[in-house]
């Protein structure tokens, strides 16, 4: 607890400091380019500090700036507090890592830039009160988005425009929701805002869900994550599709569904949210699972684990929101903890690539263990943090209809076999030629991981302390008064969900034998009958929206181009044409002689005092 | 403030005695010393405090004298382009005796223009019309080359006319009032009310100043005239002379005497869209850089009657800013061509191409004028050209206001293809050895250059000065 006087300093602190930072790092001098990851490891940690000062605050103030309903109108309570602080955290850690990790790299000081950018915009993104505020940070992070892939290369440049693009999509329906939702509301201070999910309400919030829900990754606007994943950095992966992406997006998911809208438990809106979140999370590990690089495996599970998250938060029930925002935080901890160990041995092998891989486990032991961990807890095995939010999670679907059950138990049976493979294929098995000679990562490296893996743990085994921390989120809308949920584990689900671990593992064994090693253990899936067809079409992406609009929008733009061109003949030619032949005629007729124009004065003047006269 | 009348006069009196001829080297020093002077007085004028001490009412030779806002930039405008004149004359004309002659001719000007800016009394402004007209018909001529003659020789019937209309106004207005004074013609045209023989005195007179300025359908000697004058000379009537006959007496007598009616703001509105139609198609057509120039004049002269022609304040300042950049960027654009002519000969587009390589500054410079001429921003005929559309907008003119957008967008047309045609593209083989114009061309290029830039930058200051000069 700190005086109160100081809070609205800290707040804007936390925000501009970063922001500050930024630039600060670009103007150091490529001699000493070794303190920019210092620098933004620093800043990262003092922003952290503070938060963690002022956490229990709760406290919103407000001073005017542009007017016309855009003020810097900032909330700092429990939701928004402990979101800010985890961001922080995972930049702390990121910028940790990085430090090795990019040494020697190119544009290393414009990554460190834009992930001081990106933790400033989300701060401002989540303690801003105001929506049109928000909206302000969320678009700059759009930009940090597009700088932070496009610094993998020349690759990368396209993968950042694919994701700049969709993510510029998704982000004008938000904006558009945020305009009716404000228009309804008569207000954009989000916490006077308390509208109906009806009618036009139903759209704003369909509106704002789209860039809610695509900030985060889930389906249909994933498709870019793959891609950044091999061209873009990776702690940019750890700390943006990994964790940051996530907690803002269901954040403010979880803000629309609870605070700004009432979305009512068995609505079709939340109806609808279950089912994204269940597909989300079905196709995304589906594709995951025969996945051939390290780095690309994750990044669809960081699709997929989203698609648990928004069921959970879609269920609109105590337990069922509780468990999506505790599967966040855990997610974000495991997924970037595992991109972190793919960054570590990336880093030690040069490559992420499964098949140039393989018995890294004895070189690289304390990797491995925080790849175990993780891995552990992303499949969701007790007593990791990944069991308690995913039972929580079945336990609301199942309220909701078996079927949302059924999407989340198979989404669990193949995210076991896939990390199984991914593990089995990466750190067991023979090694490889090539990696005879690797060492386990640098200190600053593993410091990260083994403090990710250790919340593994943390949260797993104190899972009571996370339910406390979103307990206030939830009361507040759902009784109005303080309660306390306690939530039991259903002995029965817990049961199912050990008999699908077994199978997962049983499953991985039978594909070992058929596939004779860790990397082809899942070529029986990959090749059995129908599900091969749809894997080789969804594999030439026919199943990427992105593709498809680009498709539609080359036959678009062949018709507007042909328009255009009819168009351009009017204004090219037909009017230079008729200009050009006004301008002769009267250049012709300017080569008479003086009496001609002394008639055409005459009539002037005639003209003039007749309109004059008259 | 006579002075700025009498020195000039007396000075060409002083260095023709026939005893003094050692003296006439000087003139060149002399003028260029009286023009700077003339600049210099009227910058410090812009203070209004000098203002009113500096310009007292006066009589001399029962000349009426005085002087305002609108006076003080037309002392500056034809001093700084009698200088540039001067300067760029310098390379053309060799001849000692000739050049004697010329600046004689120069001085002349100076001293007429200042009566003309200067009097306040409708028999006087027309003397000294008619002084500056017939000086102007000396200039035109002075080169002694066929067309010019044949050129001027239009012009002399047409001006004729235009005097003889002018004339017949001021004896009807003379008849009515008994009077020539300003002062006294207004009052007693606003004690008499409308009378149909004061208008046929109105439209005479403003006819009479309509062909004066060349605007359309009164236009028809101009682009004659404009063109087939030698370089320097076109320098002189595009900037200032023919700006000030026309356009500038006509701004004087229809604020002064006559005063601003709807119905004369009718009769402007036609005019002014007329000549900026016909001037910018007119210009499109044109094969010589001089004579699309000349056109292009037609066409901005509209711009500035249509700004007079909004019957508001804006509009007014605008007219007056439209003049003021007129001046300065169709003098640059006469200084290129004026390099063109002496380092190459021709200004036939047809023959040119591709000199920008050769002649940097010329073709520079010659950017900055087309594009403040065009109305881009932040060139100084932007804001002068939207003080004009504003002023019309706002008059409730929005016809015309789209047709003075539209034919902005002409005018960009002709005068790019024009840079295009002469300044870009291919390097002609015969053009290789050409080298950029002389000290003297490039200099008053850079310095109008600059001008634009700077008061096109500077605007918010400009407008300010503006308002302070005319409300």
């Amino acid at each position: 607890m700190i005086n109160n006087a100081y809070l609205p300093l800290s707040l804007t602190l936390i925000i501009a400091l970063p922001l500050v930072a930024s630039a600060l790092v670009l103007l150091i001098p490529t001699r000493w380019k070794s303190i920019k990851g210092l620098v933004s490891f620093t800043v990262a940690l003092v922003t952290l500090l503070i938060s963690i000062l002022i956490y229990r605050n709760n406290f919103s103030f407000s001073f005017p700036w542009i007017g016309f309903g855009l003020d810097i109108s900032l909330r700092l309570y429990p939701f928004s507090a402990f979101i800010v602080t985890a961001a922080q955290g995972f930049a702390v850690l990121v910028s940790l890592f990085s430090i090795k990790f990019m040494e020697g790299r190119e544009h290393e000081g414009q990554f460190y830039s834009y992930l001081l950018i990106t933790l400033g915009l989300t701060s401002g993104a989540v303690l801003a009160d105001n929506l049109l505020l928000l909206l302000f940070f969320w678009e700059g992070l759009l930009l940090v988005l597009f700088g932070m892939i496009a610094v993998g290369g020349k690759e990368a440049f396209r993968s950042a425009t694919k994701a700049f693009i969709i993510n510029g999509v998704t982000d004008l329906c938000m904006m558009s929701g945020i305009l009716l939702a404000g228009y309804l509301a008569h207000t954009f201070i989000i916490s006077k805002m308390n509208l109906p999910a009806t009618g036009l309400g139903a759209l704003a919030f369909v509106l704002i869900m789209i860039g809610a829900i695509s900030k985060s990754g889930s389906m249909p606007f994933h498709t870019w994550i793959p891609d950044a994943a091999l061209a873009a950095p990776l702690p940019f992966m750890a700390f943006v599709p990994g964790a940051i992406e996530k907690l803002i997006g269901i954040y403010f998911l979880t803000r629309i569904t609870l605070d700004i809208f009432k979305l009512s438990a068995g609505s079709t809106l939340s109806v609808l949210l279950m089912w994204i979140g269940g597909l989300t999370l079905l196709f995304a590990v589906m594709m995951a699972l025969i996945q051939k690089n390290y780095k690309r495996l994750l990044s669809y599970h960081a699709i997929s684990q989203v698609g648990y998250m928004i069921l959970g938060v879609g269920t609109a029930v105590p337990i069922g929101i509780i468990g999506g925002l505790f599967h966040m935080i855990n997610n974000a901890i495991y997924k970037s903890g595992l991109f972190l160990t793919a960054g570590s041995v990336e880093k030690q092998t040069g490559t992420t690539s499964l098949e140039e891989l393989g018995g890294l486990g004895r070189k690289m032991p304390i990797t491995f263990i925080c790849f175990l961990i993780t891995a552990l807890s992303i499949s969701g095995v007790w007593p990791f943090n990944g069991f308690f939010s995913k039972e929580y999670i079945y336990d609301a679907a199942i309220g909701k209809g078996l079927i949302f059950y059924v999407m989340a138990a198979l989404g669990s049976f193949f995210t076991a076999a896939s990390f199984l493979k991914l593990g089995h294929a990466a750190f067991l098995g023979k090694l490889q030629e090539r990696n005879q000679k690797i060492k386990e990562s640098s200190v600053s490296m593993l410091i990260p991981m083994i403090v990710l893996a250790a919340f593994c743990i943390f949260f797993g085994l104190y899972n009571s302390v996370a339910v406390k921390i979103f307990e206030p989120i939830v009361q507040a809308s759902y009784t109005g008064k303080e309660t306390h949920f306690i939530f039991n584990i259903s002995p029965m689900l817990a049961a199912i969900t050990g008999i699908i671990l077994a199978l997962a593992v049983l499953n991985h064994l039978l594909g070992v034998k058929l596939g004779k090693d860790g990397l082809h253990a899942s070529d029986h899936i990959r090749n059995a009958p129908i599900i091969s067809w749809i894997y080789t079409k969804a594999e030439k992406r026919w199943f990427d929206p992105y593709e498809i609009a680009m498709k539609l929008l080359k036959v678009f733009s062949a018709i507007l181009l042909w328009i255009d061109r009819r168009v351009n003949w009017i204004s090219d030619v037909f009017m230079v044409k008729v200009s050009y032949s006004i301008g002769s005629a009267i250049r012709r007729v300017h080569l008479a002689n003086y009496p001609v124009y002394l008639i055409w004065g005459i009539l002037g003047f005639a003209a003039v005092t007749l309109f004059l006269i008259h | 403030m006579s002075l700025l009348i009498v020195i000039p006069f007396f000075s060409i009196l002083v260095f023709n005695l026939p005893f003094l001829k050692t003296l006439r080297k000087a003139i060149f020093i002399w003028s260029i010393f009286l023009f700077l002077s003339q600049i210099v007085l009227s910058c410090c004028s812009i203070s209004p405090s000098f203002l009113t001490k500096f310009a007292k009412p006066l009589h001399l030779f029962n000349f009426n004298l005085n002087l305002d806002g609108l006076g003080v930039i037309m002392l500056f405008l034809s001093a700084t382009i009698l200088l540039f004149t001067l300067i760029v004359s310098h390379s053309f004309i060799k001849e000692e005796k000739r050049r004697f002659n010329f600046i004689t001719l120069l001085l002349f000007t100076l001293s007429a223009l200042n009566g003309l800016v200067m009097v306040r009394d409708i028999f006087s402004l027309y003397i000294f019309v008619e002084i500056t007209a017939i000086i102007s018909y000396v200039l035109i001529a002075f080169d002694k080359d066929m067309r010019a003659m044949s050129a001027v020789f239009k012009y002399v019937i047409l001006s004729t006319v235009a005097s003889i209309l002018m004339v017949s106004s001021i004896a009807i207005v003379l008849l009515l009032t008994g009077d020539t004074n300003f002062t006294v013609i207004y009052e007693a045209l606003h004690m008499s009310g409308v009378n149909p023989l004061m208008m046929l005195a109105l439209s005479l007179f403003v006819c009479g100043l309509f062909i004066k300025a060349g605007l359309v359908p009164f236009h028809g000697w101009l682009p004659e005239v404009y063109s087939y004058s030698s370089a320097s000379v076109s320098i002189l009537l595009a900037g200032i002379l023919s700006k000030a006959l026309g356009v500038y007496t006509l701004i004087r007598v229809l604020k002064n005497v006559f005063g601003l009616t709807s119905q004369i703001g009718t009769i402007l509105l036609v005019v002014g869209t007329a000549s900026i139609l016909i001037g910018a198609f007119g210009a499109l057509a044109q094969k010589n850089f001089k004579k699309m120039l000349a056109y292009s004049s037609i066409s901005q002269v509209g711009y500035i009657i249509v700004g007079l022609a909004s019957l508001n304040p804006l509009g007014f300042i605008g007219a007056v800013f439209h003049f003021f950049n007129h001046s300065i960027f169709k003098s640059l654009l006469f200084v290129n061509s004026a390099g063109l002519e002496k380092e190459i000969g021709t200004t036939d587009m047809a023959h040119l191409g591709g000199l920008s390589k050769r002649m940097p500054i010329t073709a520079t410079t010659s950017v900055l004028g087309i594009l403040s001429a065009a109305g881009i921003p932040p060139l100084a005929g932007f804001w002068s050209k939207l003080l004009i559309i504003i002023a019309l907008f706002v008059s409730g003119h929005y016809v015309y206001g789209i047709i003075a957008i539209f034919a902005s967008v002409l005018t960009l047309a002709y005068l790019l293809s024009m840079q295009r045609m002469v300044f870009f593209g291919k390097l002609n083989e015969k053009f290789i050895s050409v080298k950029e114009a002389g000290f003297s061309i490039v200099l008053p290029a850079i310095i109008l250059g600059a001008i634009i830039v700077g008061v096109g930058v500077l605007y918010p200051l400009v407008f300010k000065a503006l308002i302070l000069l005319l409300a």
